[in-house]
């Protein structure tokens, strides 16, 4: 069975499994540490990864603002291929890294994006990442040849937040800043299937479920997670998680779905949202009328970062805590229990104790989506207001003119009598008919 | 008499928007859920059923001070037509234009209706997936030529030869009865006009 349950996006920090490998990406570094053996955990740090050789444009470039040395190396998005074969991240200096890492890992290649990006994916056949960035843009870069430039396989206005795969490779789906999901044709890009439509703000979070690949779930800056049909673009269903929210946190704010993960299995699909202390489970159900059905929710100690599940359905979860940075659960007796003490936690917890460290609190609790919420001022009320000022002074300007006109128009009218009358003989009688 | 024509002067606004930059719009969130009867109260009547609306069939792209609209309404009456304009300032005027000519000949002008948005960004929020013709008009040479080398490179776009632009009577008002067209006249300068239909995936399997 594909796994499709590493999907990922750009995060300060973040979390995903690949086989018995424990993915953790913070900062610019991505750490590898394996779950089950005593192995040294692989790092790659971004801030030490070879540079674009600079061109003659790009000294040009460089002399109008900041130089490209104080940007910050930052891992802004990794995945994992369904195999868990594969891993590439995208980090803030425009880099793409492809790893191998079947039996151990190597990095295969580090090629160079145009723009920065927001998420990736592999198709499902191995043989191609995509990668969707800022300017609205898909590159293809290719597994087969890792050398091999990017290649641009379809654009459009809204910046993309995150970018999957049907699971038969079919369409490339990519959802928006601007609440749009599009559905295009993987071979022909260009040939644009259906749009999903529905949510009111940015989308972050997609995932295509196991239980029914002709189906996509979608979460979004509205609080809502959402059901599609991906070749109709037909919405079949929509469930608002501020049912679920606790009674403590503010009402007025909408949660923002950050993560949609699903077991190995597709049991459980968690969602998680940005600063709420829970997860909310729902279970997709094909043969029902409302699909995705609530079933339960987790509370947990602290908000997390992030949250995975490993490759035998056991759910991890990122806390910002020192004493606790990750809480490990499994589904026994219809709920979630936390293994309390366990020695691939301890593992895990030891080897990336030491790079959480180096990294500064407001990097690891950023949320970069946060200001893509939708700007509540209207450029349209300033003008209405002017417009309804100019025209009831036009309004009275008019009036003003009227009477004036009137009374000159009587004062004429009356001066007009006069002349006749003087002009004329008249007999005091006729006087006093007028 | 209640709505008097708007006067040019007081709605100008300087030609270029950035599709770009994050304005506020109000968009329907998909086709579905669009009201069209809003803007077109004529031709929705209560009671009628979805499959039975009309539908916008012409989009002037980019309308202006809504010239076109103004034109084609009265040679294409049972045509639905909308034209899209990113400016403030614009669409209000052709907004008040439409109102004022419905207001001063009853029944004529109803099937025409602006609206503020982003097309660049927004079309499919509004309009259903469809067939159909492309109309392209610039004074701009390089602009006609850059519109035609994306066009014809576009898999799912062919342009239409002029023979079989005999019969239709918008290319030749496409130039004329716009502010831009006009000044183009004015000036002796020249329009280019190409035309393009919607096609099939030729690389489909």
């Amino acid at each position: 069975m594909l796994k499709r349950a590493y999907r990922q996006t750009a995060m300060a920090a973040a979390i995903g499994f690949c086989g018995d490998w424990c993915l953790l990406s913070c900062g610019s570094k991505l750490l590898a540490v394996h779950s089950k053996q005593s192995r040294d955990s692989y790092v790659f740090d971004c801030s030490i990864a070879e540079k674009k050789a600079k061109t003659a444009k790009d000294d040009s470039d460089s002399n109008k603002g900041a130089s490209e040395d104080t940007k910050s190396d930052d891992i802004l998005a990794f995945t994992v291929s369904p195999s868990g074969k594969l891993v590439a991240l995208a980090d803030n200096c425009k880099r793409v890294v492809l790893f191998h890492c079947e039996h151990s890992w190597k990095c295969v290649s580090i090629r160079f994006v145009v723009r920065k990006c927001t998420a990736l994916v592999f198709t499902n056949a191995e043989d191609e990442l995509l990668v969707a960035d800022k300017s609205g843009d898909v590159y293809s870069f290719s597994v087969v040849e890792p050398q091999r430039e990017g290649e641009l396989k379809m654009g459009q206005l809204s910046m993309l937040l995150n970018i999957t795969l049907s699971l038969d490779d079919n369409y490339i789906i990519t959802a928006d800043c601007e609440g749009k999901i599009r559905v295009s044709h993987r071979r022909s890009p260009y040939n644009i299937q259906s749009f999903c439509l529905g949510h009111n703000e940015f989308v972050t979070a997609l995932l295509v479920p196991l239980a029914g690949c002709q189906f996509l779930l979608s979460g979004s800056g509205d609080g809502t997670v959402k059901l599609w049909d991906i070749e109709s673009g037909c919405r079949l269903h929509s469930c608002d998680l501020n049912i679920f929210k606790e009674t403590e946190t503010k009402l007025n704010e909408k949660p923002t779905v950050c993560r949609i993960i699903s077991s190995p299995d597709g049991s459980h699909i968690g969602v998680l949202c940005s600063r709420v202390p829970t997860i909310q489970f729902l279970t997709l159900q094909l043969m029902v009328k409302d699909k995705l059905v609530p079933h339960s929710v987790l509370t947990l100690p602290h908000c997390p970062l992030d949250i995975a599940f490993d490759s035998e359905g056991k759910l991890w979860v990122m806390m910002d805590c020192s004493d606790k940075m990750f809480n490990v659960y499994t589904h026994k007796d219809g709920e979630w229990q936390c293994n309390a003490q366990s020695l691939e936690v301890s593992r895990i917890t030891e080897a990336f104790n030491p790079v959480w460290e180096t990294v500064e609190t407001s990097t690891r609790t950023k949320l970069w989506f946060e200001h893509l919420h939708k700007r509540s001022y209207d450029n349209v009320a300033m003008y209405m207001q002017k417009k309804e000022q100019r025209l009831k002074e036009q309004q009275l300007k008019r009036a003003k003119l009227q009477r004036t006109n009137n009374n000159k128009k009587a004062r004429k009218e009356t001066s007009m009598k006069e002349d006749q009358s003087s002009s004329s003989t008249r007999k005091p009688d006729d006087w006093q008919k007028e | 008499m209640e709505v008097s024509m708007p006067q040019k002067r007081y709605y100008r606004q300087r030609a270029h928007s950035n599709p770009m930059a994050h304005h506020s719009f109000e968009n329907p969130v998909c086709p579905e859920e669009m009201d069209w009867s809003q803007l077109y109260p004529d031709f929705f009547t209560e009671g009628v059923s979805d499959k039975e609306m009309s539908r916008v069939e012409f989009a002037d792209i980019g309308c202006g001070y809504g010239g076109l609209l103004v034109e084609l309404s009265p040679l294409f009456p049972d045509k639905l037509m909308l034209g899209m304009e990113i400016r403030v300032k614009v669409s209000d005027y052709v907004q008040d234009r439409i109102k004022s000519l419905r207001a001063s000949q009853p029944g004529s002008y109803q099937n025409i209706a602006c609206i503020r948005s982003n097309a660049m960004k927004f079309l499919p929020n509004f309009f259903f997936k469809g067939q159909g013709l492309v109309y392209t008009i610039t004074d701009v040479e390089e602009v006609h030529v850059w519109m035609v080398k994306h066009f014809t490179e576009h898999p799912l776009f062919t342009r239409v030869p002029d023979e079989e632009l005999v019969d239709d009577i918008i290319p030749g008002r496409l130039g004329s009865c716009t502010e831009e067209g006009k000044k183009v006249q004015r000036n002796g300068g020249q329009n280019f006009l190409a035309i393009f239909r919607r096609i099939d995936d030729p690389n489909q399997d």
